[in-house]
């Protein structure tokens, strides 16, 4: 009896880092690995432009990065925070309605919100420089509404940038708000009804709340990738709204400075995460998930 | 040079001027120069496949591994397909032919991991614009000389390209094709014919310039009176000014690869810093556009054949490069791919194929006069330390630095 106590002990202690050890695995090669040589390279210098950077303590590359492109590194985050704003105001309505007034059509309208984004990202993107050309249907409309003036047009400006990252990351805030208000048991609307409260109170009070971990989730799956973007802002915007992404690419590809693009990265996650921690805090998330 | 597709030959009128084609073709393309940089090749050679109905792909041939194969590396529509099927059957190489070059940094970021590291890159030959082949012989070193013995077309090399700073005597090195950078415009918008710099920035309307720092600086230094042969950052001074203040004055708006050519011909945009091979495409589609080298001057370049050091077959991969140097060839590749080339003798051999083609030998942009080429200049070559203050400085005038 003691002897197979031991053994289901033994195996009650094992068992959670043997089913833990393929992630590890795959998180030690895949993240860990990958930003340490990162962290690395940040910290490197090269001799010559083109000789492989080596391992010097090199911080000037951090003070680099802070100083020269802080514009960069606000605008990206105004954009995306503006996105992220915009898409849940689309996708929230829009999942509520697919989650309660749905019904049999529900996996056919998900599915409308998904197959949009079975075209390629680029294609789409650059098809909004056609929708919002100067000889499109959207400006003119607005030029005989008077809503635009005879010279003005909408690309090139921080507004197409924005309209751009809304739209290309929509998917991600309406699937995860979607799950969260499919979730929600309607008798707890019934409830909240027999205890009378209105149709606004029963959503304010009971459906938004247990929604919550699905804006929390949304919100980060479109905030993030959206802050370091860099397509809509190459193809829809212009010199006065580039964002982090297109200073990367730009010290990666043109500059072949990739210390300083390595640097411009870890700050960019580092705000990331001070942000993430800020929203985390301040909706309670603690508690949601 | 971002991502440059020369118009294909003689299309038929009516598939030029459809409007959805040409808003398709400009998709592609543009997506194709983004394609390389965000995604990486996989989906270049996804796009690739389905824009050019004449290329099938990769040409089926080569790649086997078999000891008379090749892979050569060029930019998109540099190639006239029919005719590398005859090289292969005249030499018996196979080519692996790839359109796998869409700009000179992001080749370069391409290669670089290997090279750097003496892996090969399975490739014998890649074709580079000049600066960058001046970098690749002279900076890094990574070109081998091509094989003199397997070269004797070289004597019909154009004299204006045989002798550029970055490879005197042309030993590493081979013009492919050569091309003018001016200003492209839609006199619809513009309301009046444009001759300058100036011209470019006081026209109404958007205004793009090359992202290519190179092309636009070369212009612009020009019309400050700066001399771009012989560049330094000290004289660059004004014209890097001027620059920044008609970014500053919303003048330009974007700097941008070859995508101005659908905004200029659905007149999104007013005027562009333009390549002359894309913009003879637009013209057919749009008269109303027009290509003019400023009176200050343009620039001329050229995208240069070199072979990496790590080829284990020079011989057959100069074999390839002498091919498109007999100027029968030579004019069958220009008629087809309508950048000007550097053989000489290739306007009589377009007369005598006739016909469209030897229209081509009247236009200056394919086969080029003497008062054209004067009013064109070479960028000169940039050391390390001047490459950096220009590429730092034009980054953070377009936005990105």
């Amino acid at each position: 009896m003691t002897d197979r106590d031991d053994e289901g002990r033994k195996t009650a202690r094992v068992a959670p880092w043997a089913l833990l050890g393929p992630g590890m695995i795959f998180l030690f090669f895949f993240f860990f690995l990958p930003l340490y040589t990162l962290l690395r390279m940040s910290l490197s210098s090269s001799e010559s432009r083109f000789s492989d950077p080596s391992f010097t303590w090199e911080w000037a590359n951090y003070t680099e990065a802070f100083s020269q492109f802080g514009e960069q590194f606000f605008r990206s985050f105004l954009y995306a925070g503006a996105a992220t704003l915009a898409a849940l105001v689309i996708a929230y309505p829009l999942a509520y309605v697919i989650a309660f007034r749905g019904g049999r059509w529900k996996n056919l309208m998900l599915g409308l919100v998904v197959v949009p984004f079975f075209t390629n990202f680029l294609i789409r993107t650059l098809a909004w420089k056609t929708i919002l050309g100067n000889e499109g249907v959207v400006v003119s409309v607005l030029r005989t509404l008077g809503f635009l003036a005879e010279n003005e047009g909408l690309l090139r400006r921080p507004i197409a940038v924005i309209g751009g990252l809304t739209y290309n990351f929509l998917p991600f805030m309406v699937l995860p708000i979607y799950v969260a208000l499919e979730k929600i048991d309607p008798r707890l609307i019934d409830a909240s009804r027999d205890l009378y409260t209105n149709t606004w109170g029963a959503f304010r009070r009971v459906v938004f709340p247990l929604s919550l971990p699905g804006v929390f989730a949304g919100s980060l799956l479109v905030f993030i990738p959206a802050a370091g973007d860099f397509v809509n802002s190459y193809y829809l915007g212009s010199t006065q709204t580039t964002m982090i992404g297109n200073v990367v690419q730009n010290q990666f590809l043109v500059q072949v400075d990739y210390p300083v693009a390595a640097a411009l990265s870890f700050v960019f996650m580092a705000i990331v995460l001070a942000i993430v921690t800020i929203y985390a805090r301040s909706l309670g998330t603690e508690d949601l998930i | 040079m971002t991502e440059r597709r020369p118009t294909r030959p003689f299309p038929p009128m009516g598939a030029m001027t459809s409007g959805p084609l040409t808003r398709r073709r400009f998709l592609e393309r543009a997506g194709l120069a983004l394609g390389a940089v965000a995604f990486g090749p996989a989906l270049l050679a996804a796009c690739g496949s389905d824009d050019d109905s004449s290329s099938g792909g990769s040409s089926g041939s080569g790649g086997g591994g078999g000891s008379n194969d090749i892979a050569i590396s060029n930019w998109t529509s540099y190639m006239d397909k029919p005719l590398l099927k005859v090289f292969e059957q005249a030499t018996g190489i196979s080519v692996d032919y790839r359109e796998d070059v869409n700009d000179n940094n992001e080749y370069f970021a391409k290669i670089r991991p290997n090279l750097s590291k003496d892996q090969s890159i399975d490739t014998d030959g890649f074709v580079l614009t000049d600066w960058m082949a001046n970098r690749i012989i002279n900076t890094v070193e990574w070109a081998q000389p091509l094989d003199e013995a397997k070269f004797p077309n070289k004597v019909n090399m154009s004299p204006a390209l045989a002798n550029p700073a970055f490879d005197p005597g042309r030993r590493y090195s081979a013009p492919w094709a050569s091309g003018a950078t001016g200003i492209a415009y839609n006199i619809s918008t513009t309301g009046k014919e444009i001759r300058s710099i100036d011209d470019y920035l006081s026209a109404p309307g958007t205004k793009t310039a090359l992202s290519e720092m190179r092309d636009t600086m070369g212009l612009f230094m020009l019309s400050a009176g700066a001399d771009p042969t012989t560049p330094s950052y000290a004289a660059a001074g004004p014209a890097f000014d001027k620059l920044a203040k008609a970014v500053d004055d919303g003048e330009i708006t974007q700097f941008t690869g070859n995508e101005y050519v659908g905004d200029l011909g659905n007149g999104d945009i007013a005027a562009a810093i333009a390549w002359s091979g894309d913009v003879a495409q637009i013209t057919v589609d749009n008269p109303d556009v027009r290509f003019v080298i400023p009176d200050e001057g343009g620039m001329l370049w050229s995208d240069n054949f070199m072979i990496p050091y790590t080829s284990e077959k020079p011989a057959e991969a100069t074999e390839f490069i002498n091919f498109f140097y007999d100027p029968a060839n030579a004019a069958e590749l220009m008629a087809f791919i309508q950048y000007i080339s550097p053989v000489v003798g290739v306007a009589d051999q377009l007369r005598t194929i006739g016909g469209e083609a030897a229209e081509l030998a009247d236009n200056p942009l394919v086969v080029p006069t003497e008062e054209f080429l004067a009013g064109l200049t070479i960028f000169g070559s940039l050391d390390d330390e001047q490459e950096v203050r220009f590429d730092t400085r034009f980054a953070e005038i377009s936005g990105s630095g």
